[in-house]
Order: structure tokens, then sequence, then C-alpha cells
């Protein structure tokens, strides 16, 4: 019987089992420091994104035929009134994500970043962006403002 | 992971960036071993790990952090309440600060009493000494970033003791404040020395730091208190550095442990951090106010002195006291000869021990320990305190003094008895501070030079 | 040391010496005299002091009284003395001087002591009311109506004249009752041209006031000497404007200027109710007791009501059982508006009750608290509804509502708060909970006021947002304990996958250490 090869790797079992649990005790460890600190840099859920009443300046815009685009919580929406009826749109291009504009003489919704066009009821006329526009309802109040809420999916 | 496939990795580094001397090094880095001084090697990781805690949640806090009139101290209660962990964020960041300078003063004690300064590393112990006052610094300049009422405060008094100094005191004072009194530009200031400047002083320095380190070898005991047939030293790698990251594995459970039962510290005046109320300028201050802990030795040596002294302003010699006290500790290498010798260094025990008892007597007059009644407001009672802290530290001084002479066989007690002469005068004697400090001092330097005639012991007999 | 000596005597003569800095004012001659004078026991009469105070006056009143002692109106130096002794300001001092009624009548060797001011009537045994401390503040002395005023006469007279006691009534009529005080007040206060000229904002219709009161019946109709007039409220010789703290009329000393005859049962002994019973004498002892007593003489609040708010002052009568309610509702208006609305106020008025006298007292009202509606004995509403509503359990019923849901929001506010310092402690958010703690606070007091509805709908309307408030703040409770459950769960696990790591890093080191030393290293 040979004398016990010392330079032979020891028995592997007994150091893989050490091993193996380092890997576990890291990953939980690591999981529950990464936990936190992910839940701490997600972005906080944007408001609901209620029922907007348009300031004065902008209702007389309106009135004046231009556009306004308000801020819906985290979204952003385009009002225009065009033969007295008030229209909202997402004002966000649903290509890149650039914010339209409202181009009264053609009636048409444009986005300049890459020439995107829609129509007033926020159907893809031209260019490259995939999706119509969203639709929001704006309302003309009695005592002559105007409110913009959510409208159906 | 396979020894083929990092050798492979290994080599194709080497190839480039010649690694194989660095890999060398690290493999056959050693930690000295010898009397019972090895656990004293740990404190400057746990230090490390803890300004690296620093870092880490400092960079996340700085995410939401908004410096301004009317968004610091929003965006703080914002973070605190609102943000998923941002409670946890912050209070790691606070408690990890206090912690910090724990282990950074241990550091600092033990690195004196094992003598690690000698030669060659010098300037070891400077850098180390730049790098406690860049922490100080941290503390300071971090506290006022909530921007409320307790911060308010606690930097207009600290702000204010600059004005001591000489010639440029008040030129300093408004530099620092951005200003006459402390205002929004002040958090400005302190917020882009917090967050840039003392940051990349702090990292430049800990560089220099660890290069030391790394290119001298961790200092060994003196050669009197190693062992007859010497150890040889602990591996660096994988040894010493799992027992490193066990240890700081630890501190980071006990950590998280102190913020989930004290999310708001201790509560003790200069280590609170409830958010409390915002700053308001015009409010006066409320009483109790101080400042952080670190600093209350030196708040209190403040308060010590008399408006006037020997027809100097008494803030002026105040903080002309505290600087030769801080300089000369920071040439202690420099001073000690007799550990230049590698003798043994008595006179240098003592002195750290000298200063814990002079620091902490100070540190407990300034919370106003046994001055005051528990519900009574209003002023308290100096004497009184003095009192009881005076009963404290000596009975802490005694405790420390019979421990050094029966375990650690130290036989020199100048300084330590000097520190606890002053506490004994003042507190139980009603001496002033100032007069049973010179009282001590004079006889600590009469004692020395005494000792000093005594022929020395270790000369062998003819 | 010999250097010293110089600065010794320095110091000395900068010393100045004892009275003043600049050297005494010579005085007029016969004043001068006066300072020689001996007492009794072989020391001067007038001290440092008196020269002091006499210095201090304007040149014209110290000539003024040196004409004063060269007529012999001012007897000597301890006359002196007694008038220095009042410390009055030099245009007080002026008027007094000038008044020989008031210099004659303080001259203890000139006067018998039932005619003699002095400063200290009790030390000089004469009697309370002519006290001359109290003349020299009284408003009327200083609006210039000094002695002569009420006593006829001149002040500028060096001696007693007939026509000095001509308008003041002899002594047998002046005890023969005190009606004739009314008049004698009357002839000024109940004269507006004449009032117009020294206080046009006064009223001068306390006479017809009082005419009407009880007072004024007891003393005018039926001849009662022991009434009240208005020597027995405002004093005599000292009257105070009422605004002035020491005034016996100022509304913090109201009580006890009234409880002087009210309080005192031997005085009042013999007067009755109008039912024949005695009039009671303890009404003092309870408004000291009671809630507005202590606002007002513990707390100084002048707000509060004392006797003359709620019985009038000079037409005081026993208030009538429509009017306190009446009274009431000058501060207390929401309860009031809140009872009139209610079926109380009908079943009140059928009994004839006070409204808020019946179930809160008069004299004696506590602070309000849940207990008056609780179904103990002692509780209001049980006791009154088993007498006089007994066919009417809907009353107990609503009574029983009212306390049910009272006590519930006391409960749940109660408990808030150390649940509430608990989160707080424990580093939660705890501001929506505290306001909503703060809306349920409010609902509370809204409720308890709206008791006085005594309808439940009426209730209700506070009732219901309180207990609103209650469901939001147990509701932000439990999720700030899901909080903490949350955050103690996640330290476990956190502890529980360190110390897991540890573990094997532990045994990592030991592995490695027995490799090492198997090894030979």
């Amino acid at each position: 019987m040979t004398a016990p090869d010392r330079t032979a790797p020891p028995t592997p079992t007994r150091r893989s089992v050490i091993d193996w649990l380092i890997g576990l005790g890291f990953t939980g460890w690591f999981a529950s420091v990464v936990y936190p600190v992910v839940r701490y840099l997600a972005p906080l859920s944007g408001s609901a994104g209620g029922a907007v009443r348009l300031s004065a300046e902008d209702v007389a815009k309106l009135d004046r035929g231009q556009f306004t685009i308000v801020r819906s919580g985290d979204a952003r929406v385009i009002v225009l009134q065009v033969d007295g009826a008030l229209r909202a749109l997402d004002a966000k291009c649903t290509h890149e994500g650039c914010t339209v504009q409202f181009v009264p003489g053609e009636r048409v919704v444009w986005c300049a970043c890459h020439n995107g066009r829609f129509d007033l009821e926020g159907r893809v006329l031209a260019g490259p962006p995939p999706r119509p526009l969203g639709k929001w309802i704006a309302t003309r109040e009695a005592d002559g403002g105007v409110v913009v809420t959510r409208g159906k999916a | 992971m396979s020894e083929g496939r990092r050798g492979r990795v290994l080599d194709w580094l080497d190839a480039r960036y010649g690694l194989r001397p660095l890999l060398e090094f690290l493999k056959h880095k050693e930690v000295p071993r010898g009397g019972h001084s090895l656990v004293w090697y740990y404190l400057g990781g746990t230090t490390l790990f803890f300004f690296a805690t620093q870092i880490a949640s400092g960079v996340l806090l700085l995410m939401y952090y908004q410096p301004g009139e009317t968004t610091s101290y929003e965006s703080i209660r914002y973070l605190t309440t609102k943000v998923p962990f941002g409670w946890l964020i912050r209070s790691v960041h606070c408690w990890s600060a206090h912690l910090m300078i724990v282990s950074l003063v241990a550091h600092m004690f033990s690195t004196l009493m094992l003598k690690a300064y000698r030669p060659p590393r010098e300037l070891t112990w400077v850098s180390g000494f730049l790098l406690f006052a860049v922490a100080l610094g941290f503390g300071f300049s971090g506290y006022l970033l909530p921007w409320n009422e307790l911060a308010f405060f606690a930097t207009s008094v600290g702000t204010d003791s600059v004005k001591g100094v000489p010639l440029v005191g008040q030129w300093l004072l408004e530099v620092m404040r951005g200003g006459q009194d402390v205002s929004i530009n002040t958090l400005y200031r302190f917020f882009a020395l917090h967050v840039v400047v003392l940051p990349l002083t702090a990292i430049a320095i800990i560089g220099l730091h660890l290069l030391f380190i790394q290119r001298q070898g961790m200092a060994p005991p003196m050669a009197h208190q190693r062992q007859a047939t010497p150890r040889q030293g602990l591996k660096f790698f994988p040894d010493f550095f799992l027992r490193d990251l066990l240890l700081w594995l630890l501190c980071l459970t006990a950590l998280v442990t102190l913020v989930f039962l004290m999310p708001y510290g201790p509560r003790i005046p200069g280590i609170d951090w409830e958010l409390g109320k915002k700053a308001n300028p015009l409010a006066p201050a409320y009483p109790g106010i101080k400042p952080e802990w670190y600093f209350l030795w030196i708040y209190q040596l403040l308060k010590e002195f008399p408006p006037h002294l020997f027809g100097v302003e008494g803030p002026q010699m105040a903080l002309a006291l505290v600087t030769v006290l801080l300089l000369t500790w920071a040439v202690v290498p420099w001073l000690d000869r007799r550990a230049v010798r590698e003798q043994p260094s008595p006179a240098f025990n003592d002195l750290g021990v000298a200063a814990l008892l002079f620091i902490g007597f100070l540190t407990l007059k300034a919370w106003d320990i046994g001055g005051l009644r528990p519900g009574q407001t209003g002023l308290p009672d100096a004497a009184a305190s003095a009192r009881a802290c005076a009963f404290i530290v000596l009975g802490a001084g005694a405790a420390v003094t019979g421990l050094r002479f029966a375990l650690a066989r130290h036989r020199w007690f100048a300084l330590s008895g000097a520190a606890l002469l002053q506490v004994a005068l003042h507190g139980l004697a009603g001496v002033g501070y100032l007069t049973a400090g010179a009282i001590s001092v004079a006889l600590a330097a009469a004692a020395i030079a005494a000792l000093r005639r005594r022929p020395p012991k270790e000369v062998a007999a003819p | 040391m010999i250097a010293g000596l110089p600065l010794v005597l320095l110091l000395l003569a900068a010393d100045p010496p004892d009275g003043g800095a600049a050297a005494s004012r010579k005085l007029p001659d016969y004043l001068e005299e006066l300072f020689q004078e001996k007492g009794d026991d072989g020391r001067p009469v007038l001290s440092a002091e008196d020269r002091a105070r006499l210095e201090a006056l304007p040149e014209h009143t110290v000539q003024l009284i040196a004409e004063k002692m060269d007529a012999l109106t001012v007897s000597g130096a301890p006359h002196l003395k007694r008038l220095l002794s009042l410390d009055l300001s030099p245009q007080l001092a002026e008027l007094v001087f000038q008044d020989n009624c008031i210099v004659c009548h303080t001259d203890a060797e000139a006067q018998k002591k039932q005619n003699l001011f002095s400063p200290d009537p009790k030390a000089d045994g004469s009697p309370a009311h002519l006290s001359l401390k109290d003349v020299v503040s009284d408003v009327h002395f200083r609006k210039g109506l000094s002695c002569s005023g009420c006593h006829g006469g001149s002040p500028a007279a060096p001696r007693m004249t007939a026509d000095i006691a001509a308008r003041w009534p002899k002594k047998e009529d002046r005890q023969k009752g005190r009606a004739w005080v009314v008049d004698f007040c009357g002839r000024c206060h109940a004269d507006p041209s004449f009032m117009r000229g020294f206080n046009p904002g006064l009223p001068t219709d306390q006479v017809a006031k009082l005419k009407e009161s009880q007072h004024g019946l007891l003393l005018l109709q039926k001849g009662d000497p022991k009434a009240a007039q208005c020597v027995s409220c405002h004093g005599v010789h000292g009257i105070l404007r009422a605004s002035s703290p020491r005034s016996t009329v100022n509304a913090a000393r109201v009580p006890e200027t009234c409880g002087h005859c009210h309080a005192d049962a031997k005085y009042m002994a013999g007067y009755t109710r109008a039912d024949g019973s005695p009039l009671p004498t303890d009404q003092l002892e309870r408004f000291k007791a009671s809630v507005h007593g202590k606002a007002l003489l513990e707390k100084g609040d002048t707000g509060a009501p004392a006797c003359n708010d709620c019985h009038g002052n000079h037409a005081a009568q026993p208030p009538q059982v429509a009017s306190v309610a009446q009274v009431c509702r000058t501060c207390h208006a929401q309860n009031g508006a809140l009872f009139d609305g209610s079926r109380h106020k009908l079943a009140f008025e059928k009994h004839g009750w006070p409204e808020c006298g019946q179930c809160h007292g008069h004299h004696d009202i506590q602070r309000p608290t849940d207990a008056l509606i609780s179904e103990a004995p002692d509780g209001l509403c049980g006791s009154c509804h088993r007498e006089h509503a007994a066919d009417h359990p809907e009353c107990n019923q609503g009574a029983a509502y009212f306390r049910a849901t009272i006590g519930e929001l006391a409960a749940s506010h109660r408990s808030l708060e150390p649940r509430i310092e608990r989160f707080a402690e424990l580093g939660l958010d705890v501001e929506p909970i505290l306001a909503s703690s703060a809306e349920l606070e409010e609902g509370l007091i809204q409720s308890r006021a709206r008791i006085h509805a005594f309808d439940r709908g009426g209730f209700d309307v506070a009732a219901a947002p309180a207990r609103a408030a209650v469901q939001k703040t147990e509701a932000l409770l439990a999720a700030a304990e899901q909080e903490r459950r949350f955050r103690r769960n996640g330290l476990l696990g956190a502890i529980g996958a360190g110390g897991l790591l540890a573990l094997a890093l532990w045994l990592k080191i030991r592995q490695i250490d027995r490799r090492r030393r198997d090894q030979g290293t």
C-alpha cells in the first residue's frame, strides 16, 4: 500500500459542500441587499392622471384656434378646437415619444421628429408611427372652462 | 471555476499588463502575528467598509435629495416616507457615519498603542490623521443637508467657533457660511464639499494610505512584544481576507439591525437624526442644542475659557490650544524617540489613555450629565454636572489603570494621572477647569522631569 | 505699597457723599427750620428720605408747601412727614397741597381720630374709609373733584366754615337710611350734560337702573339700609375706574365685591326668594369652583363672566328663567342655536326650566364631561326622562345613542396616541395618521356640541364624519402595522441570509486553516 498522495487534490465532496454553501449564502445575501436598492431606484408610479382643468390662458388659446398641451399625471395631452368641437389626444407620438403639434391649416396633428402625421381622430395618416394616438375627452363646462379626462382605451 | 479557464484569462492579461509580479506579491502578502495584536489589524478594514457603505448609500440618496430652500427638507421627507426603502437608505447612511467614526477612532488608538507609526511608517500615520480630519469634515458638512432645526442651529454654533482664528477668523467665517449667518448658501457650499470635494480628497488620501501599507507591509508588533519564536504571519489572501469579509458581513448585519431597532439613532443629543421641524432662521435656538458627539469636546473646551485670558480673547486661546493638541497628535511618530529604537514607549501608551480620559470628560460634561434633574428645564447646573462626570471618569480611569497595571504591566502613568487629577480638581474640588489643567500639567511635567533624572533601568550592570 | 496710598486716597475722595451727587438745594427758611425739629425720642422728625422727597418736587410746589406752613395749615414736621410719606408725583403733590381739606384733615394733632385722614388708617386708629392713599388715587380726586365736590365748601378755605357742610347731609339724616346716597351721587352721575364735561363715554343711567333693581327696590321702596347702594360696591374715597385692576368693580374683583354681602350668611339672614325660601349665600363659593370662576379668578381671563355679566350691574335682578339662557348664548352661540331648534326647548319652556342652567347649573358650572350623559345615577338624561318623559321611550333611546357614540369615539381617540407614538419611534411615516386623528378629534368636539340638538339626525351630522375618521385612522394604523411587520420580516430574512453566508465563510476559513496545518505551513 502506497503512502497517501499528499499532492492529490482534497476530497471533492467536502470542499464543494462548503463552496456550495458559500454560493448559496452569497446569493441569498446579495438578493437581500439588491432587492431594497432596486425597489428604491424604481420610479414611483405616476399619478393616475385624473381630470385636468385648463387654465384661463389655455382656454383663450383654444378659442383663438391654437392648440395647447397640458399635463395629466405623467401623461401629456394635446387639446385643440376645430369647427367649434373640442378634441383631445395623447401628445406623445407612438413612434419615439416626441411631443406632437397641431397644424391648423391642414387639420392634421404632426410629429416633427420623423414627419409622422395623424388625423384629428388620432389615426396614422403618414410616416413611421406604428399606432394611433390615444384618445382623451375634452368637455366645455357651463362657466366656459374646459376639462380634459381620460378617454376609453 | 476550473484552473484552466482562470489560468487562460490571467495569461491573457499578464501578456498585456505584466500582472504576474502583482499576483505573486498578493500571494505572499502577510499580516503580522504576535501577542494579542491580530485583532487590531481588522479595524482599518472595518473603517474602509463603513466608508464604502457611505459612498453607496450616499449615491443612492443623491438620486432623490435636492438641495434648496424649499426642497432640502422636503426631499428628505419625501424620501423617508414615500420612496420604498428610502427610510432604510437614509438610516443606513446616518448610522454608518457614526460607526465609521467609531471604527476610525478605534483604529487610530490601536495603531498608537501598537506603535505602528514608528519608522518607516510615519507618513501612514500622517495620512491617517488627515483622513480623520476629512471624516470630521464629512460629518460636519453632511449634518446640515437635511435643513432641519437641529442641523441649522448645530451648524450655527459650530461655524461660529472659527471666528477665533486670528487675523482671518471673520473672513473664514463668512466664506464657510456664504454670508454673515447660516443660510441656504451655507447648505449649497456644504453640499459641494460633502458630495464632491471631500470624497475626492478622501479617496486620494485613502489611496495613498493603502499604497503605503501595500508597499511597506502591515506594521509588525514591537520587537519586545513578538514571541520568542516568531510565528509566520497570516496570509492575506485568502486567510486574512476571508476573515475580513466575515467581519464586514457581521458589521453590515449589525448595521441593519441597528437601523431597524433605532431608525433615528440612540436619541442622545448629538446622535439623533429624526427629521423634526424644518429650519427657520428666524426662530430662537432651542435650549440643549449640541453639535455632533465627536465635536462635543471642542465645544465644551470653548465654553470653559473665559471671555478674556491674559489679554487674549478666550475663543482664540481655546482654538489655539485645540490646534496645538491636534498638531502634537499629528507629529507623534517624530516625538516618540523610544519607538524609533524599537524600545517600549510607555509615555505614548499613557498619552493615548490620557487623551481618551481628557476627551471623555469634556464630552460627558458637554452632555450635561448629572447637571439636570429629570424633568428639570432651564440651565443645567454646571458644578453638579462636573461632579457627576468626574465620578464617572475617575471610576473609568481607575478601572483602566488597574487593568493596565495588572494585565499589561504598565508602570508609566504621568499623563493619564494628570488628566485624572484635572478631572478630580475641577469636578470634586470645584477648581476652575483651566486652573486645574494648569496645575495638573505642571505636576506632570515635574513628575516626568523627575523620572528622567532617575538612571534608566535597561542599563546593564557593568 | 507706597504708591498704593495715594490711590486709596483718590478712591476715598471719589466716593460720593451720602444723599446725592450735587449739594442739597436751599429750601425756604420755614422748611429748613422744620428739619431741625426733633420728636419725643430726641431724633429729628424728618429724615434724609423726606428731604429727598421734598427736593424732588418742583420749585413752585415747595413754595406752596412753605405758604401752607406759613398759614399754619401745615402745622409742623410730623404733619409734613405724613404728607410726604405718600411719595406723590409732582402733579399729584401739587393737587394735594393745594387742597386745604386734605392738608388739614391729615394733621394728627388737630383732628379727632374719626376725622383723621391717614396714610395707614389701621395704625392711626382712624376709620378705614379715611385712607389717604386711597384718596390720592381716587378717580374723582384726580379729575380735580376733591373733597369740596361732595362735601361742599372750597379747598382754598383756610378753616372750617358753615358752607363746608352745606351740601353734606347732617349726621342724623345720614344715619337714618342709605337712600340719600343714590341721589347724592346721582346729582352728578345722572346728569348727562354735566358728565359730558368729564367723561362723555360714561353712562348716566345708573340711578334709573338701580331704581328698577332688587337692590333699589329694597333700598328706596322698603327703606332697607342694608341694601346695596353706590358706596357699597364702588367705595367712597378710593373710587377707581372699572378698567383698573385694583378697582372693586374690575371684572376680576366683582365676585369678591358682590360676595362681600351675598356670601355673608349673617348679613343675608332674613332675605328670601320670591317663593319664600331663604336666599342662598354659597354662590361665591360655587362660582370660585366653577369653570367660569377658575377662568376669571385664576387664569385672569376677563372673557369669562362675573356676577354682573349674568345678573346685570345697576339693574341687578335675579335673572328670569328666560333671560339667563340668552346671556349664555352671547358666548355659547352654537350650542344655543342647536338648542333652539331642539325638542328640549319646547319641553323646558313647558316646565318653566332655565335652558342651559337645568343641565349645566348656574354658579357651579363645571367643564362638561361625558359623564353628564352617562347612564349612571348622576347622569342627567335618565333622571329627567324617568320622571317627565316616561311615556316617550325614544328619549332614553336617543340619550343612549349619544352616549354610546361619544363613548366609542372617545375611546378610539384615547387609544390612538400610544399607538401612533410607537409607530413614530419605529421610524414609520405617521403624518397621515396624525392628520386623520386630528379629524377625529374635531369630529368628537363637534359631536359633543351637537348633543344640544337632542336629535339623532342633527347629532349624526357631526358623528358620521367622526366615525369615518375612526375608520380611516384604523385603516392607516393597520397599514402601518403591516409595514412594520414587513420591515421586521425583511430584517430577519436579511439576517438569515447574512448568517448563512457568515456560517459558510467561517467553515471555509476553518477548512483553509486545517489544510494549512495538514500541509505543515
